[in-house]
């Protein structure tokens, strides 16, 4: 029986390629964006049980990184590269209102867009974005639509026939085995697949398939006052940065032991 | 002055989170947890006006949520606090959506001023720090430990029981992980392994340097997550255990941003890689450029010397 599957993708500032201002804050405008590293995942996780099941995989995503005029495109980008990966079309959400983003406003924004597409057997995300590890989505979407939730799953089956999802949850200390009836809302651990590279063929015929943009006001959701992101800024690293130097392996392992005594850290 | 509605996923970590309670000054608070009658009482920290024991040992997340939705409902808290982990996060989400609420995951610091909330959190793969401000009513999680110091003992708050609740999740099966007896996130020395090391045997020279300072092995991703020589419980990186030692000797460690984010809080970090540009020299106290396989045995014998074993 086929499924019709929606994956929640986010162009997430990419953590590897972080540009700061002058007082060690992050320059989120200037931080290029990337597929957030476990919605590859789930992109992964839909795009398999479409080859198993049959059905179609919609992405579906809101732009959270300003300014919107420029950040489009790179949103644009991570879309694409969703699409080359077996997603057969993309929806996205482009307001002003929703940068810098926040998962209240966020969230509520995807369930709307999900609701006026419709009708969708499982809805999949990654854990966590890459930049802001909320992990809220996946639950607060959930939440909104009514629909059963499981979390942290490291792998996923589907009984279409019994219309029911099967998870094994990763949690700290153990292993969960769940089930929910479908339509449900699944998000996937790094661990759950390994994401496929899209060949040329693949990332070309992406260019093809149809994106279609919203605004918030297209989908009948108010702005709601956000919680303020005083500042981000670079963890510095203040550390002694002493490098023992020493004409023998013996005399490094000596300075060493002894520094460690002046710091009061060996066992008496 | 706020009133207070905390939840866990099991007793034991209602300690902390009645230490943030005390820290934040509440005139009222309230906790939800599962757990048996014994387990529940010996954590019926007093200021709590009153503890939910749930009768049952765990909950689905969904259960948890729906609990909470009653106790909300009924008592109207300023803010909702529950722990930093996996269940933890997953029910909060889901009563943030449908009380409208802010949700902050794994807030660091948490402060209070005049109507509204404060909060410090890890962004970016543990790069940087957040500082966020909301108004109330809102809802944070927070790892229980790190205010455990702040937990006043005593106990007697009064207990009310309630059934657990159906859920649309049904657990089918569950099976604790392997886990050993080894506590890192306590451990006041501890001894990380890296790639550096080629096979599994060799980690037994770190581990007797562990023993020699009195301290814990733990290691880097790839040692856990892809070779599988250490169990997860060892793993020290920011989705793994977070360690503040007064001392980390890392061997064979490059040093990414995921592992050194864990190992902040050490008061002494010391590093040795044959790499000198290996970047966790950037995040030691002192540093030794040298192969471990040549360094280490000599540091254990001249350490032997020096502690008289």
């Amino acid at each position: 029986m086929p499924l019709n599957i929606a994956v929640l993708v986010k162009a997430s500032l990419d953590p590897n390629m972080i540009r700061t201002g002058s007082d060690g804050g992050v320059d989120a405008a200037a931080t290029p964006l990337a597929i957030s590293e476990y919605d590859k995942n789930a992109v992964e996780a839909a795009v398999q049980l479409k080859e198993k099941h049959g059905g179609r995989v919609v992405a579906v995503s809101a732009l959270t990184w300003g300014p919107s005029a420029r950040k489009r495109k790179e949103l644009e980008q991570v879309i694409r590269e969703a699409l080359a990966m077996g997603v057969d079309e993309a929806h996205i959400i482009i307001d002003d209102a929703l940068i810098p983003g926040d998962p209240l406003l966020t969230a509520r924004a995807v369930t709307a867009l999900l609701q006026k597409l419709g009708g969708f057997d499982l809805i999949i995300t990654g854990e966590a974005s890459m930049d802001m590890i909320s992990g809220q989505i996946g639950g607060r979407v959930a939440a909104l639509m009514g629909l059963p939730f499981i979390s942290y799953a490291r792998s996923l089956e589907v009984d279409a026939g019994a219309g029911v999802v099967r998870a094994v949850r990763d949690l700290e200390e153990s292993l969960q085995t769940v089930k929910a009836k479908m339509p449900a809302v699944v998000s996937v651990t790094g661990e759950a697949n390994k994401p496929r590279i899209p060949t040329l063929l693949q990332i070309r015929r992406a260019m093809r398939k149809p994106v279609k943009t919203y605004s918030l006001s297209d989908l009948e959701v108010d702005s709601v006052a956000k919680p303020r992101l005083v500042e981000m800024k670079l963890i510095q690293v203040k550390r002694k940065n002493v490098i023992i130097e020493a004409e023998t392996l013996e005399q490094a392992a000596e300075k060493l032991i002894e520094y460690l005594e002046q710091e009061g850290v060996l066992p008496k | 002055m706020v009133r207070v509605l905390v939840y866990t996923a099991g007793p034991a970590q209602l300690r902390g989170l009645a230490g943030l309670v005390a820290a934040l000054g509440a005139s009222e608070a309230f906790a939800l947890t599962p757990g048996r009658e014994d387990e529940v009482a010996q954590h019926a920290y007093g200021v709590f006006n009153r503890v939910y024991r749930v009768d049952a040992e765990r909950l689905t997340p969904g259960q948890l949520a729906e609990l909470l939705e009653g106790l909300y409902a009924e008592h109207q808290p300023d803010l909702v606090v529950g722990p930093a982990v996996k269940d933890g996060v997953d029910a909060g989400s889901r009563l943030a959506a449908r009380q409208s609420l802010p949700m902050f995951t794994e807030a660091v610091s948490v402060e209070l001023f005049d109507g509204g909330l404060r909060v410090r959190r890890q962004v970016l793969g543990g790069r940087a720090m957040a500082v966020l401000e909301s108004g109330l009513p809102a809802l944070v999680t927070v790892k229980p430990q790190l205010w455990e110091e702040k937990a006043p003992s005593e106990t007697g708050a009064e207990i009310s029981t309630v059934k657990p609740p159906a859920a649309l999740v049904e657990e089918e099966s569950w099976e604790p992980k392997k886990r050993e007896a080894v506590d890192l996130e306590s451990a006041e020395v501890v001894v990380g392994v890296g790639r550096g090391f080629r096979r599994k045997e060799d980690l037994a020279m770190a581990e007797e340097l562990a023993r020699l300072l009195g301290g814990v092995v733990g290691a880097s991703r790839p040692i856990v997550a892809d070779y599988g020589w250490l169990s997860e419980d060892r793993w020290i990186g920011i989705s793994g255990k977070k360690i503040r030692p007064k001392l980390y000797i890392a061997i064979g460690i490059s040093g990414t941003p995921q592992h050194m984010a864990a190992t902040m809080d050490s008061k002494v970090i010391v590093a040795i890689n044959k790499d000198k540009n290996a970047p966790i020299f950037q995040y030691a106290d002192y540093g030794v450029v040298a192969d471990l396989y040549k360094f280490l045995p000599v540091l254990i014998e001249k350490l032997k010397e020096k502690l008289g074993k």
